[in-house]
């Protein structure tokens, strides 16, 4: 009888404490969610200066729909500059990213990573990343 | 961690469902082998004889066991601390944060009876709808481009399975022979058995199992059925990154088994 009453306290522990499902693809899984099938289009651009003298280039694009960039569920991308290519989302040291690998009109390859400052449904802030200088933040809307 | 993994919490459960009830089930019509195995010695009837002998020698205190079921209304808000969350996502504030009491319901079964003739007590096991309203702790901004946004999204409709243990105390109001009067108090716990959502999970937000502590007040009418109204306070039963705290109300009625079957 002390088997069952064992067996059946360690099945009931057992499915109470293993309760977090949270795999390594969950975090990916829900920025992909929110960034998929949607046109972002630019609204500012913000690069800060190199030093402190140097003042900060603020860019408003809003209302004018000049640029949209359009990241697909199947790991495709483009922009309406007619650049095509794939894409990844990746975590590098909590470091959420979008990693592109763009063709440009003349065939030629070309590599993006933009750190995901935020995303969400409606809002989208990226910051490439440059070797050298301030990164550029992008702010993107869908509507 | 690794057997935790291969085997998913629903199937334990499921399992041990089963099992336990299967070794409850009668065959409705015995065949010939059955019936020659009815004289002999049955090793799993013999089982359940001596967890029924087992249970009545230790609860032998508990008397005046009246099983009831029970449904209700469950008005529910959870208040939300996001601060732990990393991940870069934003939801609007506004679209997120209802701060209201949103309805639910709930059912299921419970046992009122006496401890040494003296103490009222309540055993109870429910399944409970809630369907939440959220208070968000934290508004974030991202300027100039986002107000107010959150870095979670909690999520509001979700199932749980609920065990229940309450004292009770006769109140001195009204005839007592007739219409009683209860203050209740006592622990409750809840699982979450519905699936939990990604953004639930991520960072280590993701939590099944609530710890309550429960205040309320119950009218037994002459014993025909018993109206509460029952106050719940729960937090998450283990540790993570974004504190919830659920704020129940339920409103129900209770019948005695025998009277409806």
């Amino acid at each position: 009888m002390k088997t069952i009453y064992t067996l059946l306290l360690a099945a009931i522990s057992l499915t109470l404490f293993s309760c977090n499902k949270e795999t390594a693809t969950t975090q990916k899984e829900v920025i992909q969610n929110l960034l998929v099938n949607k046109n972002w289009f630019l609204d500012y651009s913000i690069t800060k200066g190199t030093s402190s003298t140097t003042p900060t280039v603020v860019k408003s694009y809003v209302g004018q729909s000049t640029y949209f960039v359009t990241y697909l569920k199947n790991g495709t991308t483009k922009d309406s500059d007619g650049l095509t290519g794939t894409y990844t989302v990746e975590i590098i040291n909590n470091q959420s990213q979008i990693h592109v690998q763009l063709i440009t009109i003349n065939g030629n390859p070309f590599e993006v990573i933009y750190d995901i400052i935020s995303v969400g449904d409606t809002k989208l802030v990226l910051s490439k990343v440059i070797n050298a200088g301030n990164p550029t933040q992008l702010f993107f809307t869908n509507k | 961690m690794r057997i935790i993994g291969l085997f998913p919490n629903r199937f334990l459960l499921l399992f041990l469902i089963s099992s336990l009830s299967g070794s409850l089930l009668t065959a409705q019509t015995l065949t010939k082998k059955q019936k020659d195995s009815l004289y002999l010695l049955n090793p799993s009837q013999e089982r359940i004889q001596k967890i029924k002998k087992s249970f009545a020698k230790k609860f032998v205190n508990f008397v005046g066991n009246d099983i009831s079921l029970y449904g209700g209304l469950v008005l529910s808000k959870q208040t939300i601390n996001d601060n732990g969350i990393t991940a870069p996502t934003n939801y609007l504030y506004n679209d997120l944060n209802t701060n209201s009491f949103n309805s639910g319901f709930n059912g299921g079964f419970r046992i009122d009876g006496i401890y040494k003739e003296k103490h009222r007590y309540t055993f109870s096991l429910g399944i409970n709808r809630i369907a939440a309203g959220a208070s968000y702790k934290n508004i974030h901004s991202l300027s100039p481009f986002i107000d107010d946004f959150t870095h979670f999204k909690a999520d509001n409709v979700f199932t749980t399975f609920s065990f229940t243990a309450h004292y009770k105390v006769l109140l001195p109001i009204s005839n007592r022979t007739k219409y009683k009067f209860y203050a209740v108090a006592g622990p409750s716990f809840d699982y979450k058995i519905s699936r939990i959502s990604n953004e639930q999970l991520m960072n280590g937000a993701g939590n099944r199992a609530f710890l309550n502590a429960d205040l309320g007040a119950e009218f037994d009418n002459k014993g025909y059925y018993i109206l509460f109204a029952h106050y719940k306070l729960g937090k998450y039963l283990a540790n993570s990154t974004v504190p919830v705290q659920l704020n129940r109300f339920e409103i129900g009625m209770s019948i005695k088994s025998k009277d409806l079957f």
